[in-house]
């Protein structure tokens, strides 16, 4: 039994982290992100672009289709420096998500027309998969489209779309046909953001954010070449891009800095039961960066996770959102001034820490973490099928 | 990077798995706890023929050179089965303690407890100190060639079965370690049953008269030493929570299974899988520190020490939460002492205590 990286892993390391803290990397992205601050649309893609041009953008891709073609260790130490430098989340909709069903279920003509786009971040993706009436039980969806000559019709709604704002292109599960087993009548299509008939409906969070959306679809023609594999395939791609994103769900590294960051905050508050919730809850995100390494150390032997990789999402949820809550109560009645993510016009601040109104943003946006990816809910009774056998 | 366990590890556990399936079924057990001695001499003989009494002991000293990891082996192994054999007190911590030290006679020692003939308990707790073993009132002062030891000790395990004791004790305001026979004058013993069945002992010292070899360590090298005993001994008794846990949920994913209530197993019902979910992410949870402890103090990892206490709190914060379901889910069987899952609890319980408990550590980590 070892745990240790290779020399060359952490040679590795060493690259990206100067690459991370090199001239280059956006420094009004850092200064934002080391504040708490939400990013606009023009920081995101000046992020995604520095990426792009360090040659790491296609980290978890094969090398054929233009990605790094790094190891599972390489791609584990490249995610945790991302998150030790504050760098904001790579998105995962083009990259992670609709990159991969391409580049494993599309043409070639798909995968010429999209592939680079995606990895020189000149589009930007969204994920059209849940519906008001489909979440937990996603194949329930009854968005429609029905094949006319060489386009589809499209009609219906997608709901909690990440960004949708922002995007160009949207991938879809849609229902293609009404077969007796749900999952059958379902297929997987791209869809221009442009096209007529699409309309694009802020939902504002509790947070005060404007992060999903509403998409509608009337009568919205969609080339048929625009299809992904063979109809009624969709949801064996949909299961199969779940299966892709696998590391950096637990949020280990980020839950990290947060935490020191909290210990900076709190350490002439002299509140011993703060600060003992806060060795409790390292305790327990140490006992979770072990988990993901053991799944780490079977996936680069090439074998298969085993049954404790089902913990990462699970685990990782609860422990980020329990740092949340600490922040907000270092921060005490300070909170109570909030006016959103964006924080307040620097003319006229309230009374307390710079870091109350974050917290307050932090605290209600990581609820999400334990709804979205298939809710915990959800997770708990995947493991009691798959694992527990009950 | 590798995190499999070795042929050599595999056949290991293999063995005590075999050991504990033919000779240790509930009613077995139940045999032992009642005995006398609370373990049984018939096991304790067959782990010296099998070979696991010298699995932690250096080869010069008769033993097999094994580290930690095969230590948790065998601890995970005894944990699912609820071994009450002395293992922990007789090798580990006695064992621990003797290898370290200068002893004249530590060989012959060793070899006596590697066949199984020779009980060694460590006496390291004292009423009124708490978890502060190191500030002991027992004290051992030099008098002419010789020294005396006074005081006296709590908790010893396996007190009454033992032929020597390994005494912490101060001198001159400094730490010892010094060994005596249990049959030395002015030494008494009275034996208690632990509440998981096992058995501990009250020692105490009057004017015991020592020679100068029987001191093994003392000062800052007594200290380290005992740290070590320590953090090996919570290192295995959290393995064997590790097995233990194991058992406890797979016995209740079973029992929910076999159980029917309303016209189908309870199993069916969404509030008790998501129950033995959450028993399954704590045992796996557990694991995962307990793996980075070995590892740790395998490669004399310079933050063994903190990882230890993040350990210890985890196993005690899990064995509460798998020990307690376990008997919830299992209905009034759960409390009845016929059915193992209530002894699952029991020995969660007396693990957290011992050692240092989840809020001695979670402050231990703090101060770290």
């Amino acid at each position: 039994m070892d745990i240790s990286f290779s020399e060359q892993d952490l040679q590795f390391q060493e690259e990206i982290r100067a690459g991370l803290n090199g001239s280059e990397y956006p420094s009004h992205v850092r200064e934002k992100r080391e504040k708490g601050i939400a990013l606009s649309k023009q920081d995101q893609i000046d992020f995604h672009k520095f990426i792009h041009s360090k040659g790491w953008m296609g980290y978890n891709w094969p090398v054929e289709y233009g990605g790094t073609g790094w190891s599972p260790v390489q791609i584990y130490l490249f995610l945790n420096e991302l998150a030790l430098a504050q760098c904001p989340t790579i998105l995962p909709f083009g990259l992670s998500m609709v990159g991969p069903v391409i580049y494993t279920f599309g043409n070639q003509e798909q995968k010429d027309r999209f592939l680079p786009d995606i990895l020189e971040f000149n589009t930007w993706w969204c994920q059209g998969y849940s519906e008001p009436g489909s979440g937990s039980d996603l194949a329930s969806l009854k968005t429609k489209a029905v094949l006319d000559g060489d386009h589809y019709i499209v009609n219906g709604s997608k709901t909690w779309t990440t960004l949708a704002q922002h995007a160009d292109w949207i991938f879809c599960l849609v229902r293609t046909e009404t077969t007796q087993k749900k999952q059958e009548g379902i297929s997987f299509l791209l869809i221009d953001m442009n096209t007529p008939g699409i309309e694009v409906k802020p939902i504002i969070t509790i947070d005060g954010d404007h992060e999903v959306n509403s998409v509608f679809f009337t009568d919205v023609k969609v080339p048929a070449d625009q299809l992904i594999g063979e109809e009624g395939k969709g949801w064996t791609y949909a299961k199969f891009l779940l299966a892709h994103e696998r590391f950096g769900i637990a949020g280990v590294p980020v839950v990290k800095v947060q935490l020191d960051k909290l210990k900076n905050i709190t350490i002439n508050h002299d509140d011993a039961d703060l600060s003992r919730k806060i060795a409790e809850l390292e305790i327990d995100l140490a006992a979770l960066e072990f988990t993901e390494l053991r799944t780490l150390a079977a996936i680069a032997e090439g074998g298969h996770p085993g049954a404790e990789s089902s913990i990462l999402k699970i685990r990782g949820t609860e422990i980020q959102q329990r740092m949340t809550e600490l922040f907000v109560e270092a921060a005490g009645q300070y909170i109570l001034p909030y006016e959103g993510p964006e924080g307040f016009e620097s003319n006229r601040t309230p009374a307390g820490p710079d870091y109350a109104s974050p917290s307050v943003a932090q605290y209600l946006n990581y609820r999400k973490t334990s709804i979205y990816g298939g809710s915990n809910e959800i997770q708990k009774n995947i493991i009691a099928k798959a694992i527990l056998g009950v | 990077m590798n995190l499999n366990y070795s042929d050599e590890q595999n056949m290991l556990r293999e063995q005590v798995l075999k050991f504990c399936e033919t000779n240790y079924d509930f009613i077995d057990r139940e045999k032992i706890l009642a005995s006398d001695s609370g373990y049984s001499e018939d096991n304790w003989k067959q782990f010296a023929d099998l070979g696991w009494l010298a699995v932690p002991f250096k080869e010069e000293n008769g033993g097999f050179n094994f580290g930690p990891v095969e230590l948790t082996v065998l601890f995970e192994e005894f944990g699912k089965a609820l071994v009450v054999e002395p293992y922990l007190s007789s090798v580990v911590m006695s064992g621990t303690v003797l290898e370290g030290s200068n002893h004249p006679e530590k060989v012959s020692i060793i070899e006596k407890i590697i066949s199984g003939q020779h009980h060694i308990s460590v006496a390291y707790a004292e009423a009124g100190i708490g978890y502060n073993f190191l500030d002991c009132v027992t004290s051992v002062s030099k008098d002419g060639e010789l020294f005396t030891l006074n005081g006296s000790k709590s908790l010893v395990l396996n007190a009454g079965n033992a032929n020597q004791f390994i005494v912490l004790a101060t001198h001159e305001n400094a730490p010892a370690l010094v060994i005596i026979n249990a049959e030395d004058k002015g030494i008494s013993v009275q034996s208690f049953k632990t509440l998981d069945g096992q058995t501990c002992g009250e020692l105490t010292f009057e004017n015991v008269s020592l020679e100068a070899e029987s001191i093994l360590a003392l000062g800052d090298e007594a200290e380290v030493l005992f740290n070590k005993m320590l953090n090996l001994s919570i290192l295995c008794i959290s393995a064997e929570a590790v097995g233990a846990m194991t058992s406890s949920y797979m016995k209740t994913v079973q029992y929910t299974k076999e159980r029917e209530q309303f016209a189908q197993p309870i199993s069916n019902f969404q509030v008790l899988q998501h129950r033995m979910v959450d028993m399954f992410i704590e045992t796996e949870l557990t694991k995962s520190l307990m793996i980075k402890a070995t590892l740790q103090l395998d490669s004399n990892d310079s933050e063994a020490g903190s990882t230890i206490s993040a350990l210890k709190v985890q196993v005690g914060k899990a064995g509460r939460l798998v020990g307690q379901h376990a008997v919830q889910l299992h209905g009034g069987m759960g409390v009845s002492d016929e059915m193992s899952i209530g002894h699952y609890l029991k020995r969660f319980t007396a693990i957290d205590s011992m050692f240092g408990n989840t809020q001695y550590h979670i402050n231990k980590y703090q101060a770290k």
